[in-house]
């Protein structure tokens, strides 16, 4: 219609006016991590799996999962999911429930048999990884990604550390437990059970074998109360308990178990005593509510009859008349600077007299440093290290037995960033592990006006008589559905989800749309950035124009 | 999240001269992609006759006349006989008008259109003020809002301009807004199947006569909507009422926050404005309950 070509006529569209030359900020297309990401401890990228699960594609959730943590359905179970903390969802309504997500994709990639894929090339070099808990696995499972010849010894008679004799069965169900591991040993690992090294010496012949050394031993000592009597028959320690089989706790055990300790491994104790079918009563230093263990774990624990008797300690134990008097007096608690430090002053005239027949102290573990005298520097508490290298040369730690960071996904973590640092220093063509380069995407990056509002989908429990009754799991599974639904909440921080927006708004039509991608045309873009106002993931910024 | 549902087929061009950040020429480009090719449209001197451009460019692909400020209403229905006495009716006539040019200068053009049912998609932008001659007041001002002619604010009621309209029963009244680009291209689409006069206000938060910041405009339209300081609503032949929400507005300060016109307010004054929004909401809630 619009045909005219005489002078007399508009003819010329405002095209031929470059009103780029207005701007002194240009939009910038930057896919940026999201908060969560930051907070995990494997810097897993949450924001792109949970899209994964959002648009169905479980295989390529597992696939991004497993790129930094090769076990989410132990992980989606037990993790302390400092994620979900730092959720950008939280200010909105409540945080993505990320655990229960990764716990779905776990799941889903054992019942479908996934497994990983063989790694590209063979490399020569060989590592030797000294003890077979979450950090020691995590290091095999990279270093055997990345195509190195993987040998790894474990002193007891299965793998998984503490995920295997700690754990109990009702968090972390043993089936899960062997289908993850499994999947990692049958990438071609050279694995030697019942193979404690023992000593430094074997430590350092095992150097000698190998072109590097990863030890992740754990922290395996029991802390002892003082004024115990452990040899004692009514004295049995928290670690050699949760390790026995059912038949051992039952025998080692009698009727009324008192726990000493208000950790997670007291409610460990607790809940697997109760499942034996004894009485329980926890004894804690702590005053309520100051109790180290996690808000759910008490929960569930009372809900479960677990007595509490907080804020005193143990003074003293005698025979009684049904078994043990055990002499208590209240304390003071204050808490000290660092986790775990505190002070605790008995109060006079507050003793009391609690009755049981069997003490399990679970009061933390300490790094079997002795072990490597001579050898590996300690650090306080821990193997001394500096990104991930001991005192001896080709030596590499990490894992309880190198920090006080005790969490699995935190051994699983630094066995990642472990073999990233062994991996480089073998072939310097391979990228060192580094740090997070570019800003989390904070909260008001995100224009919330496109979220829906959506209630969180939490997991169900167990009722409790049928978790009395065996050491089935208590936390129920997601349902398809419902993952999808609580994947939907994610906000995709940081990430591009192509959602058109930054497209649509623009009033000068300066971006342009390409197949998973958009450009801004220098020549229109002012500058104003309604594109980075309206979008919703943070996915693109305004940075200072550089265009000549 | 829904995606954004309309289709940008290039009928509004790069290289205008709304500032950065108009949410204005954001409307125009979804108003004129959804009217398309067949259409000829008239323009009211006024910001958006400065983004569809002077001779011997234009920033629309369809042709565009100026018209007065007065007339602008009685330019379109001329246009529209014109194009039926070729034979053209099918071809959509838009009239493009500023809210100094429609609540003010314009009315009795628009009324006497509206009477006489003339058959255009009148088009107000309203951004509540003359601003493309450096920010005046008009009657649709808020009350208490600082213009260049109103220094203390502004002391006179918002006119409403959309009961004026729906008195004269025309077939279609919208209310819509640049923070819903999907919702005003379907009120465009669905006006352009009505026949008659229909008339569709735009909400634009204008960045320096109201001030707001350069990648705000679509965030304060928002607030505007969301607040019920501009609800989204159609009427239907002057009685039907459709509200997009009957949910409860959200208070209306953090849509005064987000404005330099707004900021020498007293706590008494903003409460007034709340109050002034709470009756005006109550009132639309019983016209929408009155069918
Ligand atoms: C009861 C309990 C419950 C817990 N619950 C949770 C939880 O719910 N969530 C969570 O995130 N964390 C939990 N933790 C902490 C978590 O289990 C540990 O932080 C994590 O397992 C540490 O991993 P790691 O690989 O460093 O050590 P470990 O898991 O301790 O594994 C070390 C492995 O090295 C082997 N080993 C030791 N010495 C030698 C040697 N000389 N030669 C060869 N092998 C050796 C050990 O047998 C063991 O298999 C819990 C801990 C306990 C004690
Ligand atoms: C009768 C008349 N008076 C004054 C003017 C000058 N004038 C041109 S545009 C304009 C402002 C119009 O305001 P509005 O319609 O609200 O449009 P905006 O600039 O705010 O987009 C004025 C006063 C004119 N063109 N005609
Ligand atoms: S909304 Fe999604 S991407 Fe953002 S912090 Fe939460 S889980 Fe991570
Ligand atoms: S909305 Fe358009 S003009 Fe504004 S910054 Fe983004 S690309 Fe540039
Ligand atoms: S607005 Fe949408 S398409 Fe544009 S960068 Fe953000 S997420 Fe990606
Ligand atoms: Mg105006």
């Amino acid at each position: 219609m619009n045909d005219q070509t005489s002078p007399l006529w508009t003819h010329l569209t405002s095209e031929a006016r470059l009103t780029g030359t207005w701007r002194s900020a240009l939009p910038a297309y930057q896919n940026q991590p999201s908060p969560c990401l930051g907070a995990c401890p494997v810097n897993g990228r949450i924001a792109t799996w949970v899209k994964q699960v959002k648009d169905g594609d479980l295989p390529g959730a597992f696939a991004t999962l497993t790129e930094n943590n090769p076990f989410p359905a132990i992980a989606g179970r037990i993790c302390h999911h400092p994620c979900e903390t730092a959720c950008n969802r939280a200010a909105h309504d409540e945080t993505v429930g990320i655990c229960s997500l990764e716990r779905f994709v776990g799941d889903m990639a054992i019942s479908e048999g996934l497994r990983f894929t063989a790694p590209v090339e063979e490399r020569p070099q060989s590592v030797a990884i000294v003890g077979g808990g979450p950090a020691g696995l995590s290091a095999a499972y990279q270093l055997r990604r990345l195509g190195f010849q993987v040998s790894l010894f474990e002193a007891s008679n299965g793998l998984g550390g503490l995920m295997r004799h700690g754990i109990p069965a009702y968090r972390l169900d043993r089936a899960v437990l062997d289908a993850e591991v499994n999947r990692i040993a049958d990438m071609g690992i050279d694995i030697h059970l019942n193979a404690q090294v023992a000593d430094k010496t074997a430590l350092q012949s095992l150097r000698g074998q190998h072109d590097a050394v990863f030890l992740a031993t754990g922290a395996s000592q029991p802390k002892r109360l003082p004024g115990l009597d452990y040899d004692a028959p009514h004295v049995i320690d928290s670690a050699g308990f949760l390790a026995a089989s059912e038949t051992e706790q039952k025998a080692r055990s009698g009727g009324h178990v008192l726990v000493i300790g208000g950790g997670s491994a007291a409610m460990d104790v607790a809940r697997t005593a109760r499942r034996l079918g004894r009485e329980v009563t926890v004894l804690s230093l702590e005053p309520e509510g100051r109790l180290p263990a996690q808000r759910v774990e008490l929960e569930e624990a009372a809900e479960e009859g677990v007595g509490f008797v907080t804020g005193a300690m143990l003074h003293s134990v005698s025979a009684g008349a049904g078994g043990l008097d055990i002499g208590c007096i209240k304390v003071n608690f204050e808490p000290g600077e660092a986790p775990g430090q505190f002070r605790a002053s008995p109060i006079d005239g507050t003793g009391f007299t609690l009755a049981a027949d069997t003490i399990v102290p679970a009061i933390g573990q300490d790094a079997d440093l002795a072990r490597w005298q001579g050898l590996l520097e300690p650090e306080g508490p821990v193997i001394g290290t500096r990104q991930w290298q001991t005192s001896a040369p080709g030596v590499f730690a990490g894992g309880d037995v190198a920090s006080m960071e005790r969490f699995v996904t935190q051994a699983v973590g630094m066995g990642k960033e472990a073999a990233k640092t062994i991996a480089a220093s073998l072939d310097p063509s391979l990228a060192p592990p580094s740090p997070l380069a570019d800003p989390l995407v904070v909260g008001d990056r995100i224009n919330t006006a496109y979220q829906d509002p959506r209630p969180r989908t939490h997991q169900g429990n167990a009722g409790v008589t049928d978790r009395l009754a065996s050491f089935d799991e208590v936390q129920q599974p997601l349902t398809p559905q419902a993952a999808q639904v609580e994947a939907s909440r994610c906000f995709s921080c940081g990430t591009c989800i192509f959602c058109d927006n930054c497209y649509f708004y623009c009033p000068d039509m300066a971006i342009t749309r390409l197949d998973l991608a958009y450009e801004v045309k220098t020549d229109y873009c002012k500058g104003c950035g309604l594109c980075v106002a309206e979008c919703p993931t943070g996915a693109i910024h305004m940075r200072e124009d550089v265009t000549p | 999240m829904q995606k954004i549902d309309y289709c940008d087929d290039g009928q509004f061009c790069s290289g205008h001269v709304a500032c950065a950040g108009c949410a204005e020429a954001l409307s125009m480009r979804v108003i004129l992609n959804t009217v398309g090719e067949n259409a000829v449209g008239v323009v009211s001197p006024s910001c958006v006759a400065i983004i569809v451009g002077g001779h011997p460019t234009s920033s629309a692909r369809i042709p565009f006349q100026h018209g007065t400020l007065e007339s602008a209403a009685a330019s379109a229905s001329g246009m529209k006989r014109a194009l039926r006495a070729q034979g053209r009716d099918d071809t959509t006539v838009l009239c493009l008008a500023g809210d100094g040019g429609t609540y003010d200068i314009g009315l009795q053009a628009l009324s006497s259109a509206a009477e006489r049912n003339e058959d255009i998609l009148y088009i107000c932008f309203d951004n509540e003020g003359y601003q493309n001659t450096g920010g005046q007041r008009s009657s649709s001002t808020p009350m208490s809002a600082v213009t260049g002619s109103t220094p203390a604010g502004n002391t006179t009621q918002k006119k409403n301009l959309i009961e004026i309209m729906a008195a004269h029963r025309v077939p279609y009244i919208a209310t819509a807004s640049p923070s819903d680009l999907s919702d005003l291209a379907a009120k465009v689409t669905k006006a352009k199947t009505i026949r008659g006069t229909k008339v569709i206000i735009v909400i634009i938060p204008c960045l320096p006569g109201w001030g707001v910041a350069d990648d705000a405009a679509v965030k304060t339209a928002r607030l505007a909507v969301e607040s019920g300081v501009f609800p989204l609503f159609e009427v239907e032949n002057g009685v039907t009422y459709r509200l997009r929400t009957t949910e409860k507005p959200a208070p209306i300060a953090a849509y005064l926050d987000q404005q330099k016109r707004y900021r020498h307010l007293s706590d008494e004054d903003r409460q007034a404005l709340q109050d002034d929004v709470d009756r005006n909401w109550q009132r639309l809630l019983w016209l929408a309950a009155g069918e």
